[in-house]
């Protein structure tokens, strides 16, 4: 039996996109000087002198540098931030899901190492092996097995350990595997029956319990 | 106390180490019980084809999916142990020239095994939207005007998602279940029963030949 699960997700979603829009206003930029032609002329004619031209270089540089600061500052009064209201989005979505359950060991929020390990069931010095009533419950990878047992107060065992009464044990989910199911009741035969659990699927056991040929001594 | 202590420990110790489960099915009182039954040397084998629907009650795996079931008895002469092996069974379809060997629990339990359909299918499911919109902001001219609405709905049916595949735990379940419930394989003395699985499906109106070798001699039994 296939698990069927179904989510609705319905949401609605109310989108404000603000455009952070930095206008720029560059102011156009100076170009640099070029070089008077008396003092091209002058390097042309007197290529040799390096001492003056390294001079005449340093100087036209300091000069760059200090257009430069001037321009930025310029741009930095000029520059002005602008936020504008872009779009209103409304949106609403509807989704649903009627894929398979999550193989074994994985859940909703991913694999989860611990499943194999944990048996389920607990030990009490008094009553002996038992199992947590959750342990049964509905869960990924399981399958199911649906009990019906007569009388419906009889005990139920799974591997030996104390499972709980039939009534409340209709629908059994056990992780894959063989198990020993046994049935007893008080002035009854025992039911016992080797079970094949399959993730997904359901055995029908229907335990009826016949009366005990040992008739209990006063 | 401290007895009671003990007894427990001694039980759940015996429980850690007790072998697999009961082998084999019950047998019947004799082979003549089972749809087609022989005789050779004091020794008896009865058979019975399982059809799918009973192979479906009697097993929780989907054994009837790839494999024919046959239900085999062995009755051993009373002063002659028997060695009992699934080598020395074959069958034969009729109109076939094929004739197959049982497999194994673990081999059906492994060809039985389901794998998941692939998440990377290209799925297409039917959606609705309706938009509008106007106005907006013109980078180009820079010029602003009209007024940003926008609406939209859209409705989607995820429909059916990849179907599950087995898991390795069933597959081991699944190969206790076939294992348990095969005939007991080595020497007996007493009657054994149980399934044998051959890897051909179990078409209606098929007659199958069972042939059982034993010391070099065989031994026919005709199923329908």
């Amino acid at each position: 039996m296939s698990l069927l699960r179904s989510g609705v997700l319905v949401a609605a979603t109310l989108a404000l996109s603000l455009n952070l829009l930095s206008q720029q206003t560059l102011t156009t930029a100076e170009q640099p000087q070029a070089a008077s032609p008396a003092q091209s002329q002058n390097a042309a004619a007197s290529p040799a002198n390096d001492l003056t031209q390294a001079q005449s270089e340093e100087k036209t540089a300091k000069t760059e540098t200090s257009q430069d600061q001037n321009k930025d500052s310029t741009d930095s009064k000029q520059r002005k931030t602008h936020i504008g209201l872009g779009a209103v989005t409304v949106g609403a979505g509807y989704s649903h899901f009627s894929g398979p359950p999550y193989p074994y060991g994985y859940g909703p929020y991913g694999y989860y190492p611990y499943d194999g390990l944990y048996s389920g069931m607990l030990w009490s010095p008094i009553w002996g092996p038992y199992y947590d009533p959750a342990y049964f419950s509905r869960g990924y990878g399981r399958g199911e097995v649906r009990l019906s047992a007569d009388p419906k107060t009889a005990a139920v065992y799974v591997d030996g350990g104390y499972a709980g009464t039939a009534d409340k044990l209709k629908n059994i989910w056990l992780d894959p595997g063989a198990y020993d199911l046994s049935v007893t009741a008080d002035g009854r035969e025992p039911f016992k029956e080797r079970i094949y659990v399959l993730s997904g699927k359901s055995v029908k056991i229907a335990a009826k319990l016949s009366e005990s040929k040992d008739k209990p001594q006063p | 106390m401290k007895r009671k202590f003990w007894t427990a420990l001694l039980l759940a110790g015996t429980a850690c180490f007790a072998g697999p489960g009961p082998k084999g099915t019950a047998p019947k009182s004799a082979a003549s019980f089972y749809s087609t039954h022989a005789e050779q040397q004091g020794t008896a084998i009865g058979a019975t084809l399982v059809s799918p629907q009973q192979a479906q009650k009697l097993f929780t795996s989907p054994v009837n999916r790839c494999c024919t079931v046959i239900e085999v008895a062995v009755f051993p002469s009373k002063d002659r142990p028997q060695d009992v092996s699934l080598n020395d069974f074959v069958l034969r379809v009729e109109g076939t020239e094929t004739a197959l060997k049982p497999s194994s629990a673990q081999v059906t339990a492994a060809s039985l095994r389901k794998k998941a359909s692939s998440d990377r299918d290209v799925r297409l499911s039917p959606t609705v939207g309706v938009g509008y919109n106007t106005g907006g902001y013109d980078p180009v001219s820079g010029r602003r005007g009209g007024v940003d609405e926008g609406v939209g709905v859209a409705v989607s049916d995820g429909g059916p998602g990849p179907k599950p595949g087995s898991t390795e735990k069933d597959r081991s379940a699944m190969e206790t279940e076939l294992s348990e419930k095969g005939l007991p394989e080595g020497t007996v003395t007493a009657p054994v029963a149980g399934y044998i699985y051959f890897p051909v499906s179990n078409k209606k109106g098929t007659t199958k030949v069972l042939e059982y070798t034993l010391n070099g001699k065989k031994m026919v039994l005709t199923l329908r």
